[in-house]
């Protein structure tokens, strides 16, 4: 069965809450019902059929042809099953997904996977700031799962992450797990300013020494220890990365001494 | 203004009352009408509440600066007090980053006099900078405290911060500080230390700071003084929520309040066209910035504002007749007594006119 494609007919007026558009979210429902769904969200809501043509009838792969930044919240909430879009997605995409798989051919804005607690999301483009951030007032970030951004992401990486991983291709912006409770952020490039501040526990890698740290991270040389070997491993096997992040003996700060100091950065020494 | 127009249709002088209904049938036919607003309590809950009835969406004139300030808050919490308790019990307070101009006379108040309450010991003062950042304009206020400074050298307030919290925790770092053991006696000493920040510092460096004052609190008492950025914003961000539980850039577009500072950013979806009718309310009478879809504008104006659709001249709170604000010199709001009263209409008064002559016509509830 071919999979069901939404294609974007233009570029909406108005800022577009799509996390209806999930297999979940259509499952059982007719075409006519689908394209009668309300996702814009200003006083007269644009519905599914104003903005984009249908294709396709299974439901348990989605694909949207055609993106724009103000498609919100895409993915958001998704449990099962897969979605692609090809092109560019606002805010909050992949917020709160469970499992599944979310793949974004573009990018993205703010709050990419906020508070996602499984299954995988690929962005091939950049992110915006606040990758698997929380939200105002919500106490965790991402809680699980894998998130891959292909492209470089903003500030505030990671900011509470508590469990899963978080991989970014093309370096970051500064404070990349800021707030960390647990979990990884694996990030290749360049590093902003205080990466890990506040971070209580949780694994910050790095493919290279991380510039403008806070004092609270204490150099604890270069152990020989195996979780680099096994998580570089981990990192080809789910074609995070194409070769090690690391090699032999990490540098390792450890940190941040001002909460509760558990946490560490480990980055490639130079060879 | 006496004898003046107050209310123009594009550049034509009109009554109030037609200016009145042209913006009630532009608000009736928009599609997403978005409202930036700068006004007193009255004025702003007259605002939300006409944003509410159309299923606008609404932000405050300086919203990316009341947003910071308002994650500030959101993000971590703050343990806060008064300027009163401030100046009764607090026998140390502490500076941290750049503290705004417009606060240095409270700043300046509270170093002519001592505390009555608590250990009643002469005030002592310090300052938490970052040498990293640019010189802030705190030259006079300097003079006048003689704060003693504490900082690291290549170390931004971010660093101090880190640095100084973890100094007192008794655990490791690697920056070394200026006069930290000074300020560990000054800690001892006093009942109820107080750090003064503002809202031009960044999340992490409050986190930071709010994570110290926590950690004081553990053996005694601390607290922290936040002076906003500008009063009357501050004061939009309490209005609204009392009113609707969050902060400003809120929109009703499905009837409920949601909170969005990215989506409801008023003057972002101005400057993208994603609103098309833009209701731009400023008793201080700042112009708004130029946009390409409709405007309305109710400002503190002699003239009609370049390319509205209707401007209506209003009054200022304080100035053209009584009102309601935010004082940080108090830490909560006060009345203002007309000091130049003029028949410039309030705010509240022309939205509450607004309100009625629209479909249903039911008066605003406020």
């Amino acid at each position: 069965m071919k999979a069901m494609t939404f294609t974007l007919l233009s570029e909406p007026e108005e800022r577009l809450d799509l996390s209806v558009l999930t297999p979940t979210g259509i499952s059982g429902l007719s075409l006519a019902q689908i394209e009668s769904v309300r996702v814009g969200t200003s006083r007269k809501p644009a519905v599914v059929g104003d903005l984009f043509k249908l294709a396709g009838k299974d439901a348990e792969n989605l694909i949207v042809e055609g993106g724009s930044a103000r498609f919100d919240r895409v993915g958001a909430g998704m449990g099962a099953g897969s979605l692609r879009v090809v092109g560019n997605v606002g805010s909050q995409a992949g917020r709160k997904m469970s499992g599944g798989s979310l793949l974004i051919e573009g990018n993205a804005g703010d709050h990419l996977g906020s508070g996602m607690a499984g299954g995988r999301i690929e962005l091939t483009g950049n992110a915006g700031d606040h990758v698997a951030a929380p939200l105002a007032g919500e106490l965790a970030g991402m809680e699980g799962g894998v998130l891959i951004v292909r492209g470089r992401a903003g500030n505030y990486a990671g900011d509470r992450l508590r469990r899963g991983t978080v991989a970014i291709a093309k370096g970051c912006g500064d404070h990349v797990g800021y707030r960390m409770i647990a979990g990884t952020i694996v990030v290749t490039g360049k590093v902003g300013a205080m990466p890990g501040y506040l971070m209580k526990r949780g694994s910050l890698l790095f493919d290279r020494h991380p510039e403008a740290l806070s004092p609270t991270f204490i150099p604890c040389g270069r152990p020989d220890i195996a979780f680099s070997g096994l998580f570089d491993r981990y990192l080809i096997a789910e074609g995070i990365l194409d070769r090690p992040l690391f090699g032999n003996r990490p540098g390792k700060y450890a940190g941040d001494n001002s909460v509760s100091g558990k946490g560490e950065i480990l980055y490639r020494s130079a060879r | 203004m006496r004898n003046m127009s107050v209310a123009w249709i594009g550049s034509q002088p009109v009554s109030l009352m037609d200016a009145i209904q042209n913006v009630a049938k532009l608000l009736v036919s928009s599609r997403c009408p978005v409202f930036t607003i700068d006004a007193d309590v009255h004025g702003t809950r007259s605002a939300i509440a006409l944003a509410e009835r159309v299923g606008g969406a609404f932000d405050h004139i300086h919203g990316d600066t009341l947003a910071r300030e308002v994650a500030l808050f959101a993000d971590q919490g703050a343990m806060i007090t008064t300027p009163g308790e401030t100046r009764r019990r607090s026998s140390l307070v502490v500076l941290v980053g750049d503290i705004p101009v417009a606060h240095h006379e409270l700043l300046l108040h509270l170093a002519g006099s001592n505390p009555d309450l608590g250990d009643r010991n002469k005030r002592v003062w310090f300052h938490v900078e970052g040498a990293l950042e640019p010189p802030s304009d705190a030259g006079r206020l300097h003079r006048k405290l003689r704060p003693v400074a504490i900082g690291g050298e290549g170390l931004g307030l971010s660093g101090v911060l880190a640095a100084l919290r973890a100094d007192l925790l008794g655990r490791n770092q690697t920056g070394s500080l200026a006069n930290v053991d000074r300020l560990k006696s000054a800690l001892g000493k006093s009942r109820f230390p107080v750090f003064v920040f503002s809202g031009a510092m960044n999340s992490p460096d409050l986190a930071m700071l709010q994570g110290l004052v926590a950690d004081l609190n553990k053996q005694g008492r601390a607290s922290s003084l936040f002076l906003p950025t500008d009063d009357d914003a501050w004061g939009t961000a309490l209005t609204s929520l009392w009113m609707t539980g969050f902060p400003p850039r809120t929109g009703f577009s499905d009837s409920l309040p949601s909170y969005d500072p990215v989506r409801w950013d008023t003057q972002r979806m101005v400057r993208d066209k994603e609103a098309d009718l833009h209701v731009w309310v400023s008793a201080r009478g700042t112009m708004p910035p130029k946009g390409r879809i409709g405007l309305v504008s109710l400002s503190r104006t002699e003239k009609r504002t370049e390319g509205a659709a209707v401007t209506i001249s209003v009054g200022r709170a304080g100035v053209d007749h009584d009102g309601v604000a935010f004082s940080s010199r108090i830490g909560t709001f006060h009345s203002l007594t007309a000091s130049a009263p003029s028949e410039l209409p309030s705010i509240a008064s022309v939205l509450q006119q607004l309100a009625l002559v629209f479909p249903g016509r039911m008066g605003l509830p406020c």
